[in-house]
């Protein structure tokens, strides 16, 4: 429950859309408990009434009031039920907006070392359903318990004001047993069960994964139907634990009805001693349980929630976890750096947390203007060199000094965005002609100029409308767009054929007159040039 | 779910729905029982009512003594217990139902997999089918749970209170019924709104998740360019505008469940005022001057009742929706036609026991398009055979045929007097495949009961040595610890320990060295090697000069021949 803290602080930052949503809700409920309360006095008044009159007896009822009540409640009861779902949507959709922007402010304040790393299933399933479960946490769950709350304080003060004391206690005792059924005894019989359920649901989406790809050997080794009946009985331990939470969430709404029916049993009972003792009227006597039958209304929505908290509380855990990293990136600067150097690594010991280091007493020196090229086998540790380099793996131990450095990842990474605002991210303020210039470096002004939107031609999910070779040379170019005097280049030909690669190499070397180059590659003919190369051995 | 926007077509939509409806047959048991529950809970209902208008009656009509009351509020909790119980049996079936439904699903899913063979379902990506089996099944829960039992009771319930209404005071009953023709309308207008509302939500969440998701998946790109916190604005940015677009529709939306609602309270409003009049001896005409307390406030009692099923059905709309978006996309890949013929072949006795024989094997993707054209060729067992051949040759068809993962369009494969798929055999795709566990979890993956050092050999007999050496558990420890899983290459050969370790007679290896770093392709040509030696019949594509060398006979695939090169 603790892991539940920041994002209700979170939720807590918009008090007034909050109260004024609660107020609506508010509105509607009592309206329905309002409708069938006095439309039970009424009816009850007219009977008496209607007794005397048919007995002869003169007796006058007051009509206006009570009609004008019931015509009232039936329509506040509409409008308040329809403001109430719009302006909590709202609210919602509000929320939705906090929690994404809280999200990326504190993954980007993280360095990458510190992120966990997660597939692409995992982050979608932190980003939508886990998401989803805070978001909705005071629609469904704080707004109906507060409410739930408020309503049954009030119909116990009702209870008072029209029977006595002893009435209302016993009621308000009983409604209290309700109130914990539907809450926190739902809570403490489902938590368990909720909180591994995504857990469970993600390790058998892993094992599906593995088994289809792995199907053609599965298939070979005939092993497909072991394998599968694993999966099916995986996936019917989801199912079946879930059935269990959603079951015992129905009984437990089931015991809370069950109480809340037995409260307007009891006003009954109570009500007819002091009926017959002169103390309450007919009317009143019938107005009373009928409200508290309309109690049940508020109280539906609450096991339902509460099963759910366990869920939604692992839910806000793994988010914590995954997106939620206190540590800034540490900055390597400049600082020790000779005058006449880029680059100056001195006993580097590189790993990554967890494994065995890559190189130890690493030992560089990289003159400013220089072009070093770095050469290695795949595995040999090359990109996590450049990592730290770039300053995204720290180093280990030993130091690390650089000026400022650009620094284009061995994966492509493009946005889903136009060829424009990908470019500008290298260089926020180049110009229309600086873009195009670039593009005619890595040979790409030709593939766009024809475009209808030329430099505003979108570049679909992760880059997809272009091909490998495309999209390589987009992110190179958003590289070399950037001022900084020192470039760092893993396998930057990826995907190119070896003609396209010797005439950029050759463009290149023009752009990046006068900067720092360190490029790395798994062969030296898929280097640009460079004054020396560095063979690494893993 | 990209393409929800099919649903819309009618033949597709009945399609979905007569398989949903085909799934509610099968468990038709359980989905009888949920409702039977639920009705046992609403005449309980109707018959707390009647007691509780009863005994409001006699005590305040009559003014009968509460002790004289007390045997009807007896049977009034006896009421409210049973109500209780059938509520939660309601939901408890409810559950297990829906249980049911989502097993019968993944099983159909699964067998239709099976049919496809690893090479057509090679065709989707590993995400979209594992999303398929696990979220759009569990998709259905909402649809078998909540919504169909639901729309049974919505009709039963309601004509209960009806018939009982009818009986008290027809013109009450007139009323209601007044309402019931609007039901439909109702549903109608709801349905349509919850669709729609649906759609939008799903269709908003799904655009907004994706542009999230990109900007955190390129956070890494986006801090090296120092460019984060204008990612930031434009994330709220959006998130705002996606808000304020949803709203414009949910503000519609929403107005058909107030239409509803406002029937539902105008109904009950009209009762008691009528009811009220009628008791005071106002309407002079109709049953109005039977009304009793009694029978009046019985009335307005079950108002509420009549329509709360309906309300409870419009709240569960959303599930109706969720379930045909994600039945759409079942059923497209139920329905994607399978290689009916690749499974049915049956040994043939005349081919003898020692060599892989085809005989006039043809496969055509496309009608003129052949990709193997009357191929005939024996293979004596041991041999290792490289089938080399520009790509798109047919040399992985010539594979996937004699793995049986595929079906010739005509002419026989016979290997050692077997059919094709018919007995265990190695296959090494160009992806390894490793899950998450041990290295002996891995390797026993296909050899359950391979002993602790058969696996140490046979993950060293692939180079794998220095790396578990490194591992504190050795082969007990995880493959793939701290999220750092294995490269490429040592993927592949943790795939041909597997082979190492089964001791297969016959391995077909697609490019077993392509895309390899140069040490990975040592080890495999090494182990390869071994393999030959050891007397297994090999059979691989490959460009690789080592490769070619490693096997004494090589083939070129080309043009839909076979020849020896």
């Amino acid at each position: 429950m603790r892991d539940l803290k920041p994002w209700l602080e979170l939720i807590l930052k918009r008090p007034g859309r909050l109260v004024m949503g609660g107020a609506l809700i508010l509105a509607t409920l009592l309206s329905g408990i309002g409708l069938l309360a006095v439309s039970g006095w009424f009816i009850t008044e007219t009977a008496l009434v209607g007794m005397l009159l048919a007995a002869g007896v003169a007796a006058s009822i007051n009509l206006y009031v009570p009609g004008g009540a019931i015509r009232f409640f039936a329509v506040s009861r509409t409008v308040f039920r329809y403001l109430e779902r719009v302006y909590n949507h709202d609210t919602v959709l509000r929320l939705l907006t906090d929690i994404r922007v809280t999200l990326f402010q504190s993954l980007a304040s993280a360095s990458r070392s510190h992120r966990r790393q997660l597939t692409g299933a995992q982050w979608l399933s932190r980003l939508t359903s886990d998401v989803d479960a805070l978001d909705t946490l005071y629609l469904r769950l704080i707004a109906p318990t507060a409410l739930a709350a408020l309503v049954t304080v009030l119909v116990v003060a009702l209870t008072a004001a029209l029977f006595d004391i002893q009435t209302a206690t016993l009621i308000g005792l009983v409604l209290l047993a309700a109130f914990l059924i539907a809450t926190i005894g739902t809570y403490l019989r489902t938590r368990q069960l909720a909180a591994r359920q995504s857990d469970r649901q993600e390790s058998l989406r892993t094992a599906v994964i593995e088994h289809i790809e792995g199907f053609a050997e599965l298939t070979a080794a005939g092993r497909t139907g072991k394998h599968a009946a694993w999966l099916m009985r995986q996936a019917h331990q989801v199912t079946s634990e879930q059935a269990q939470t959603d079951s015992r969430a129905g009984w437990h709404l089931a015991g809370s009805h069950l109480l809340i029916n037995l409260t307007a049993v009891l006003a009954l009972w109570a009500g007819f001693a002091l009926f017959r003792a002169g103390v309450v009227s007919g009317p009143v006597l019938v107005l009373l349980p009928i409200a508290l039958l309309g109690v049940a209304e508020i109280y539906a929505m609450l096991p339902d929630a509460f099963g759910k908290l366990g869920a939604t509380a692992a839910s806000a855990s793994r988010l914590n976890r995954d997106c939620q990293a206190d540590e800034p990136a540490p900055d390597t600067g400049a600082q020790g750096l000779p005058a006449n150097a880029a680059l100056l690594a001195t006993n580097l010991t590189v790993k990554h947390p967890g494994h065995a280091p890559l190189f130890t007493h690493f030992e560089l020196e990289v003159k400013a203007g220089e072009r070093v090229g770095i050469l290695g086998h795949s595995g040999s540790g090359k990109s996590s060199l450049a990592d730290v380099f770039a300053g995204l793996l720290p180093a280990a131990h030993g130091k690390l000094a650089t000026r400022d450095r650009v620094y284009l990842t061995q994966k492509t990474v493009l946005f889903e965005d136009t060829l424009r605002a990908n470019l500008l991210l290298g260089s926020p303020n180049a110009s229309e002609a600086e873009l195009w210039r670039i593009l005619e470096v890595v040979e790409l002004a030709d593939r766009f100029a024809p475009e209808p939107d030329q430099l505003d031609t979108w570049l679909g999910s992760s880059g997809s409308r272009l091909s490998g070779g495309e999209a390589r040379r987009v992110a190179l170019a958003r590289v070399l767009l950037n001022p900084a005097p020192v470039v760092i280049l893993d396998e930057p030909f990826t995907g190119l054929d070896a003609g396209t690669r010797t005439r950029i190499a050759k463009r290149m070397a023009l752009v990046l007159e006068g900067k720092t180059v360190i490029s790395m590659a798994h062969g030296p003919d898929a280097l640009p040039g460079t004054d020396r190369v560095i063979h690494l051995r893993g | 779910m990209a393409e929800t926007g099919d649903i819309n077509s009618p033949t597709s939509q009945q399609a979905v729905r007569q398989w949903l409806s085909e799934l509610a047959r099968g468990n038709r048991l359980w989905i009888r029982s949920t409702v039977v529950a639920g009705t046992v809970a609403g005449i309980a209902t109707i018959v707390q009512m009647v007691f509780l208008a009863r005994i409001i009656h006699l005590g305040v009509i009559d003014e009968v003594p509460v002790a004289d009351l007390t045997p009807l509020f007896l049977w009034l909790i006896l009421a409210i217990v049973i109500r209780a119980i059938g509520q939660g049996f309601q939901t408890r079936l409810a559950a297990r139902c829906s249980e049911q439904v989502r097993r019968d699903a993944r099983r159909q899913i699964y067998r239709h997999w099976q049919a496809t063979g690893p090479v057509a379902l090679g065709q989707s990506s590993a995400g979209t089918l594992a999303r398929e089996w696990i979220d759009h099944v569990e998709a259905l829960h909402g649809y078998f749970a909540r919504f169909l039992p639901q729309m049974m009771l919505s009709v039963v319930v309601p004509l209960l209170i009806l018939v009982l209404v009818f009986w008290l005071d027809w013109l009450a009953g007139v009323f209601l019924l007044l309402s019931a023709p609007l039901i439909p309308l109702f549903m109608a207008l709801v349905g349509m709104g919850a669709e729609k509302l649906n759609q939008q939500h799903f269709e908003t969440i799904s655009r907004l998740s994706g542009q999230f998701l990109d900007k955190v998946r390129g956070l890494t790109t986006l801090q090296l360019f120092g460019q984060t916190a204008d990612a930031t604005e434009l994330i709220r940015k959006r998130s705002d505008h996606y808000r304020r677009i949803t709203m414009k529709t949910l503000r519609v939306a929403f107005l058909s469940s107030a239409v509803l609602e406002f029937f539902a309270s105008v109904a009950i409003a009209v009762i008691a005022i009528y009811i009220g009049f009628g008791l005071l001896g106002y309407i002079t005409y109709g049953p109005s001057e039977e009304l009793t307390l009694f029978s009046g406030l019985l009335i307005l009692l079950l108002a509420p009742e009549f329509f709360q099923p309906l309300r409870t059905l419009s709240q569960h709309y959303h599930d109706r929706a969720a379930a045909l978006g994600a039945g759409t996309e079942i059923l497209r890949r139920l329905t994607t036609p399978v290689d009916s013929h690749r499974l049915s072949e049956t040994a043939d006795a005349g081919s003898a026991i020692d060599v892989i024989e085809l005989d006039s094997v043809s496969v055509a993707f496309q009608a003129d398009q052949e990709v193997l054209k009357d191929v005939s060729l024996v293979i004596p067992r041991a041999d290792v055979i490289a089938l080399t051949g520009p790509s798109g040759g047919g040399k992985s068809t010539l594979l996937h045929l004699l793995a049986g993962f595929m079906a010739p369009d005509s002419g026989r494969i016979q290997l050692f007097a077997q059919p094709p798929g018919s007995f265990r055999f190695g296959w090494l795709g160009q992806k390894g495949f490793l899950v998450q566990g041990t290295w002996a979890d891995n390797l026993r993956l296909t050899t359950p009961d391979a002993s602790d050092i058969a696996i140490d050999t046979a993950l060293r007999n692939v180079g794998l040595g220095p790396l578990l050496d490194s591992r504190r558990e050795g082969i007990n420890s995880l493959v793939s610890e701290d999220g750092q899983g294995l490269s490429g290459g040592q993927a592949r050969r943790l795939s041909l320990a597997r082979i190492f370790l089964a001791d297969y007679d016959l391995i077909l290896l697609d490019e077993p060295t392509a895309g390899l770093d140069s040490d990975s392709e040592v080890f495999v040509l090494e182990a390869l090697h071994k393999l030959a030696v050891a007397g297994k019949t090999l059979i691989f594509s490959t460009h690789h000069q080592a490769l070619l060398t490693l096997a004494n006979r090589v083939l070129l695939v080309s043009g839909g021949e076979v020849r020896n090169a």
